[in-house]
């Protein structure tokens, strides 16, 4: 969680003397992480503390104002503003033209510089300026108005410069929530003595239940409640030091007693509720289960509907908020509201991150008091936060205190942690001596018995988090340093690597189409699930219907990819807006969903060729470029990827849906496709951008490793070749691979290769009949083969190829 | 004939051979002096038919003739060959400067390339890699891992719950990793120790995305337990990745961090790249590490003795470390890539600067 602390607020609790860098360093190097430090008054140079001397119309403008302002030394200038909190002696923030301000009505990020401008027929020397205009809050609705005392012409940031540190605090430590955790911290690094706050001595228990009562009936949920009832409360604006402080720390200012409250959170990280003690029926607070079909109207102007999951803090009748997260709208302070009942208490932080989360309040989307109480707050605060609130609301609205009262059923023991001393040796790997170690722990306000070798450790009640022995070591590391941890390589026995044949083929098909000259993409393996629904001309799946993600960042991600497809497409598409050609793979696991379990992850290969199959820089015709990929370069990458892998993705022939009919295979194996490949369905290829000439194939790398084999070697060849021409005229119908398939059934030793020379369609083929020429190459391993060998084998392969192809042979 | 005649033979051949102006022309000389019909052929088969007192004298001359006319013969052939190549090979002079045939060249993604680095270097420590399924069961994301429903670390996780269209069971809710840490887990049950292992792997968060964020990443783990590991043993493996990843020039920096799955807990951030650890550029606050001159790399910790209870292991006698950093924080910081979006837009103008 993100929290703000102001310096000067954070040196009233430890006089720390040591700059905001050193501090921070020191914090961060400890454990607190420190986003970021800011210097409010950072760019403040031309902004000063003046005086409104004179107010006059504007001539031209209704809602705007002629202001005089004085900023010391004689000087004066007359501004245009349209604010309506302005009067004459009010000493306000002024800019003068050069000055850089953030833009009032931009999102706080954005700068300007002021320069002299007319504003509807009058020039304005300069601004007087809002809270957001100087980056100290989102207030905008008027200037900002300062403390009477300030010294006019002084630089605004020697008045009002504040340092603030920006802490990212992990759930561990909400101890640090508030200003005096971050305090003790520092007092504990800096060795320095923390300053007890200011508190109002409260006698718990004087209060008579006729005026307020407290009944805790879930006290698992709510394990202690404390409260106060005051009176002769003046509801109206905080001091201005306060308003600073909460603008500073990131918070608004509202009325006193809800600021009172909120400026006891920021120093003490407990939140506190402040009710109209008026509203509240049978003048009792009472923290329990809702009961079904409740409803509560809360500060969001949500009308919520309860149900026994949730605590709420009621009264007698109804149920007044949700007990730790949001306040309800009936028993809200308001301007005439005179008689507080103040709540501080401790509540169960899993009761509340699982209410926050189930109404949508949780994280940054919650209230900060709901944030805070998702975390483990020490049951010692609430007291602690109340008496301080008191304490300012008597000093700040008159408040005069009743009784108080505290709740606290089944109060926790302090629970010791024993350890050795050797415990941190074996688990830092650094000698640290008992004394240091005692030393360190001291500093951070834990108790410790020493008894020899072993030491007791009772941590400070403010810490809910140390409770074994390793968060003892993690706490005298932090404050040795992580410096002092030495580095060594880990000995002691290898454990024996598993052998992991899936990822190690892949990894094999990864560098091979590497080989084949193929770049790959990682794309997201979410994405917009129509994209799925547009892989075929009709629309059709290809896939089975994915898993979606319940809540999606954005709907282009909110499916887990069925199909390596899609994310192909696009990126070829994306990427042929600056490019003639692409040739790309990608490996990556589909999500196939299975009924009661998690998916199937299986893992697969695309790849697309798309466009220019020659990889010249656009527009480049030197040495060709333009020949568009076709067929054999997609069949030519296949068949790399299976002689480098020794695999041929074979199985039953099937279709290939959402490519191009007659130019696709596929084949299946146990209802599961092996291979698909072709050319892109042109219609499908025209709705994703993509050229015609787009090429697909898919894998299934399971299935395809499961025919590889080991490497054998080859030896060269010992003696000679003899090659045979062959002129074969079929059926138009008869694929090649088939008489390659009857050449090779017919030889089954012998034949070395068949290549191709010739595919020739005509009249000397006759109607309906194409011709193939091939030659053929025979080698025997042992001897050198002669006429009449070769004219036995040619022989057998003719009358072969005459019965099953009905080939006439030339 | 004479010897005098001889000596006029001489000097015509010799003029002939040298006065060629081609190879064609000098084989023409050839054939007509020493050619099978050849003037000086003829001469030295006319031997025979001379007196016998001139035989000797005329046959040696003639033969020292025919050596010299050889001789002559082959040097010119070479002379004359020389000065035709000189020609060929100025005629064949080609532009080098010209634009070359562009190869198709294949290229790993920048993605791949950075895990099988990880991969690589955490193996010369002794971890085997391993992978893991990304969706997965809540108890293996955050349960096991001691981060039970309602726990504040949730809230860091930003998490994306998946649904089912075969249907979802609301007691076994099924997520997307939202780090690689459940491998910890399913490590550790299916094995006993000693364990060293390193999981790369696609992550996802519900996480807006800007320069240093994507809701769907990569990262890397790395476990290991035996009996005497320590947060020494940890820095250590971590320290070593990190030199041998960037050669010891890149500085390091180790501090406590939380992670509900480790105790005690630590963060290792390397200097940034872009502003060189100052935390500003000429642009003002750098973006890349936010003004903070580091990068986070990796959060790490020793293995918390309630994980290690969870899967049956004894803390009082195993225990061990575990670590998780971003694949693409290495791999901005070893190619200098400002913006962590670029490696899942697959502009190929990107990918092939690697």
């Amino acid at each position: 969680m993100l929290i703000k602390i102001p310096l000067s607020w954070l040196r009233e609790h430890v006089a720390v003397t040591a700059g905001a860098t050193e501090v921070a360093h020191a914090l961060h190097m400890a454990g607190t992480e420190v986003d970021r430090v800011e210097r409010a008054g950072d760019g403040w140079e031309q902004i000063w503390v003046g005086r409104v001397t004179a107010l006059a119309p504007h001539p031209n403008a209704d809602k705007l104002t002629l202001a005089t302002v004085e900023y010391g030394g004689g000087r004066v200038k007359t501004v245009v503003t349209g604010a309506p909190n302005l009067a004459v002696g009010a000493i306000v923030p002024y800019a003068e033209i050069g000055a850089r301000l953030r833009d009032g009505h931009g999102d706080g990020t954005t700068w300007i510089t002021l320069e002299p401008r007319k504003i509807r027929g009058v020039l304005s020397e300069g601004m007087v300026c809002s809270a957001r205009e100087l980056g100290l809050g989102d207030d905008h609705d008027g200037i900002l108005v300062l403390d009477p005392d300030a010294p006019v012409g002084a630089h605004l940031a020697d008045v009002i410069g504040e340092t603030v540190l920006h802490l990212e605090l992990q759930p561990n430590r909400p101890d640090c929530l508030g200003v005096r955790g971050v305090a003790r911290e520092v007092s504990a690094l800096f060795r320095l003595p923390l300053r007890p706050p200011s508190l109002e001595p409260l006698a718990f228990g004087t209060l008579d239940p006729a005026t307020l009562a407290v009944r805790i009936e879930d006290a698992e949920g709510c394990p202690r409640f404390t409260a106060a009832y005051l009176e002769d409360v003046r509801v109206g604006p905080s001091p201005l030091w306060m308003q600073e402080r909460l603008v500073a720390a990131g918070m608004r200012a509202i009325d006193v007693v809800v600021d009172v409250t909120n400026y006891v959170m920021l120093e003490l990280g407990q939140p506190l509720h402040a009710y109209d003690a008026t509203k509240l029926r049978g003048r009792t607070l009472v923290a329990r289960r809702a009961r079904a079909g409740e409803t509560l109207r809360t500060l969001d102007d949500v009308e919520r509907v309860l149900d026994p999951s949730i605590l709420v803090i009621a009264d007698l009748e109804r149920p007044l908020g949700l007990a730790g997260i949001l306040g309800g709208e009936d028993s809200e302070i308001g301007p005439r509201t005179t008689t507080v009942a103040l709540e501080a208490a401790a509540f169960d932080p899993r009761g509340i991150g699982r209410t926050a989360a189930a109404l949508g309040l949780q994280g940054s989307a919650g209230s900060a008091a709901a944030r805070r109480f998702a975390w483990a707050l020490s049951p010692a605060l609430p007291p602690v936060a109340l008496a301080r609130a008191v304490r300012l609301l008597r000093e700040h609205a008159g408040a005069r205190l009743v009784g108080a009262l505290d709740v606290h059923p089944g109060p926790i023991a302090p629970r010791p942690v024993t350890l050795r001393f050797d415990d941190v040796e074996r688990v830092l790997g650094a000698a640290v001596s008992n004394e240091e170690i005692a030393d360190a722990l001291g500093r951070l306000g834990c108790t410790v018995a020493a008894d020899g070798e072993r030491l007791t450790v009772t941590a400070p009640p403010i810490r809910t988090d140390i409770a074994i022995a390793e968060d003892v070591v993690e706490e005298v590391a932090r404050i040795v340093g992580y410096d002092r941890i030495p580095t060594r390589i880990p000995s002691g026995t290898l454990p024996l690597r598993v052998a992991h044949p899936v990822e190690e083929f892949r990894e094999g098909v990864r560098d091979a189409l590497v080989a084949c000259g193929l770049q790959e993409i990682v794309s997201p393996s979410l994405l917009d699930p129509a994209w799925l629904g547009l892989l075929t001309a009709d629309g059709s799946a290809i896939a089975p219907a994915p898993l979606l993600v319940q809540n999606p960042t954005s709907a282009d991600r909110s499916a887990a990819r069925t199909t390596l497809r899609a994310s192909l497409l696009d990126v070829a598409r994306r990427n042929l807006r600056h490019r003639e050609g692409v040739a790309l793979f990608e490996l990556a696991p589909v999500y196939l969903p299975r009924r009661g379990d998690l998916p199937e992850e299986r893992s697969t290969c695309a790849v697309l060729l798309a466009g220019a199959a020659e990889p010249v820089a656009a527009g480049e015709t030197w040495r060709g470029g333009g020949r568009p990929f076709d067929l054999g370069d997609l069949g030519g990458v296949l068949d790399g990827l299976g002689r480098l892998l020794r695999v041929s993705g074979r199985g039953e022939p099937a279709s290939a849906p959402g490519l191009h009919p007659g130019r696709s295979r596929a084949f299946v194996r146990d209802g599961r496709t092996v291979l698909a490949y072709g050319q892109l369905d042109p219609r499908v290829a025209a709705r994703w951008d993509l050229p015609e000439h787009t090429y697909l194939a898919e894998l299934d790398l399971e299935l395809v490793r499961g025919e590889a084999s080991a490497p054998v070697a080859t030896v060269p060849p010992r003696f000679p070749a003899a090659y045979r021409d062959l002129a074969v005229i079929v059926d138009e119908k008869v694929p090649y691979g088939d008489l390659e398939r009857e050449i090779r059934a017919a030889m089954k030793s012998g034949l070395e290769r068949i290549a191709l020379l010739d595919l020739y369609r005509g009249p000397q083929a006759g109607e309906g009949k194409k011709s193939f020429a091939v030659r053929l190459t025979f080698r025997a391993a042992d001897a050198t083969l002669d006429d009449a060998d070769l004219d036995r084998a040619m022989g057998r392969i003719v009358g072969r190829l005459r019965h099953a192809l009905g080939a006439d042979i030339r | 004939m004479s010897t005098p005649g001889l000596s006029a033979m001489r000097e015509q051949a010799l003029g002939e051979v040298s006065a060629a102006p081609t190879v064609s022309d000098l084989e023409a000389a050839r054939v007509r002096w020493l050619g099978r019909s050849g003037v000086l052929t003829a001469a030295l088969r006319s031997v025979a038919t001379l007196p016998l007192e001139e035989r000797r004298p005329f046959g040696a001359t003639a033969n020292a003739l025919k050596d010299e006319l050889e001789a002559a013969l082959v040097e010119k052939k070479r002379a004359l060959e020389g000065v035709s190549l000189e020609g060929r090979f100025a005629a064949e002079r080609e532009d080098l400067t010209l634009p070359p045939r562009r190869l198709r060249l294949g290229r790993l993604h920048p993605i791949s390339q950075t895990i099988r680095e990880v991969s690589r270097i955490f193996a010369t420590m002794g971890f085997e890699t391993v992978e893991g399924p990304e969706v997965e069961w809540d108890y293996y994301n955050f349960e096991a891992l001691n981060i039970p429903k309602g726990h504040p670390a949730r809230d860091k996780f930003n998490t994306l719950w998946i649904a089912n269209p075969l249907g979802d069971d609301p007691e076994r809710p099924v997520l997307l990793r939202t780090h690689t840490s459940p491998m910890q887990i399913r490590v550790m049950e299916a094995r006993r120790p000693p364990i060293r292992v390193c999981v790369p792997g696609r992550c996802y968060r519900f996480e807006a995305t800007d320069a240093t964020h994507e809701s769907v990443f990569f990262m890397y783990e790395g476990l290991a337990i035996d009996e005497h590991l320590s947060m020494a043993d940890l820095k250590g493996v971590l320290y070593s990745f990190a030199r041998q990843l960037f050669g010891g020039e890149r500085k390091v920096k180790f501090r406590p961090d939380y992670f509900p799955f480790t105790e005690p807990s630590a963060e290792i951030a390397f200097d940034c790249f872009v502003c060189d650890g100052t935390g500003r550029t000429s642009a003002g606050s750098c973006r890349t590490c936010g003004g903070s001159g580091w990068i986070e790399a990796a959060g790490c910790g020793m293995v918390h003795p309630e994980v290690l209870r969870r899967v049956g292991y004894d803390p009082e006698h195993h225990q061990g470390f575990a670590f998780g950093g971003g694949i693409e924080r290495l791999a901005m910081l070893l190619t200098g890539t400002p913006d962590i979006r670029l490696f899942g837009q697959n502009d190929l103008r990107f990918l092939e600067s690697f």
